[in-house]
């Protein structure tokens, strides 16, 4: 479905708070911002992203630390839509006997949360003029 | 619409910034047990002890050089067994930052005591170590607990005081700072991490 960025820009405003709007809109990706917003917007994925944007890699323990009394069943589904969708990576290993997994965001997931970063910002511009 | 029920769009990206940047601090700080501070601590209050006996005075700098290599390993094994450190400082860039705020400054702190010891300048050299190390620990903080800073600003106030003060003090500021001081903030970070994993 080519679903095309839109922006729905409200009747009476300005040349100027359009081309700001049309800014916001081109940072979103033309195939799907919905999709796309799904993955990257909800809290923990987001938090997710963000440690590993700045740590190679983390182990499932060290993302767990990160989020407080997270339930490991609730991360790890969180991760695996994030490594589904191709934005982590994931190896399992032992580590004295026991399963240890580790986690780095693949150069898609990178770009991913640039491409959010962008829309972020772009709406901070749009709206404080 | 009620006001209450507007989003505010901009006050609404911006806090999401900010939970990126959290995100990112948290992952970036180093975790230091507090169990190395209260280890590298009992070595400096026991080098303090042996100092202060009549008979080992003389030597009290054979005695401090033989434990802080003692103290750095002994808190180097407890920051490795406690987040497998070892793997996140060959794998991670907040493990190098870390790295590379205290090694350049105890490596200058090494060589200045190298050079008071040539120069005969012994009396010099408590007040040094202390500064130093504060200022390493300043320099570290920025990639571990904000806590850190006040224990590198207490060290770097030691140092200073040694500094001026006259010779008789100058060890026991040195068991104080070494010994005193890393037992004190060992356990106000072992007591704030375990407040922080209870929240």
């Amino acid at each position: 479905m080519a679903a095309k960025a839109k922006t729905r820009t409200p009747a009476g405003a300005s040349e100027r708070q359009r081309r700001k709007l049309e800014a916001v809109a081109s940072t979103t990706r033309q195939d799907g911002e919905t999709k796309f917003e799904r993955l990257i917007y909800e809290r923990v994925r987001l938090g997710i992203m963000s440690a590993l944007a700045v740590r190679e890699q983390m182990s499932f323990n060290e993302l767990k630390g990160l989020f407080g009394d997270i339930s490991d069943g609730n991360l790890g589904a969180h991760a695996r839509k994030l490594e589904d969708a191709g934005y982590l990576s994931c190896t399992k290993s032992f580590e004295d006997r026991r399963p240890r997994t580790d986690y780095r965001i693949t150069e898609q997931g990178r770009a991913a949360l640039n491409r959010y970063l962008d829309h972020v910002e772009a709406v901070i511009r749009a709206t404080r003029g | 619409m009620s006001q209450a029920k507007t989003v505010n769009l901009d006050a609404h990206a911006m806090a999401t910034l900010r939970y990126i940047r959290a995100s990112m601090d948290a992952a970036g700080s180093v975790a230091v047990p507090g169990s190395a501070g209260i280890a590298m601590g009992a070595v400096g209050t026991a080098a303090a002890a042996l100092s202060a006996i009549p008979n080992l005075r003389p030597y009290w700098l054979y005695i401090w050089l033989v434990a802080a290599p003692v103290a750095a390993i002994a808190g180097g094994l407890l920051l490795a067994r406690s987040a497998s450190a070892i793997h996140f400082v060959s794998a991670g860039t907040p493990g190098r930052k870390l790295a590379l705020a205290l090694l350049p400054t105890l490596f200058a702190g090494a060589v200045m005591t190298a050079v008071l010891w040539r120069a005969d300048h012994i009396g010099a050299i408590p007040g040094t170590w202390l500064l130093v190390y504060g200022c390493a620990l300043i320099s570290a903080s920025a990639s571990t607990t904000p806590i850190v800073s006040w224990m590198g600003s207490c060290f770097a106030g030691f140092g200073l005081l040694a500094l001026v003060l006259p010779a008789e003090l100058q060890i026991p500021l040195l068991g104080l700072g070494f010994g005193g001081l890393h037992i004190l903030f060992g356990i106000l970070i072992a007591r704030e991490a375990a407040h922080g994993r209870q929240s």
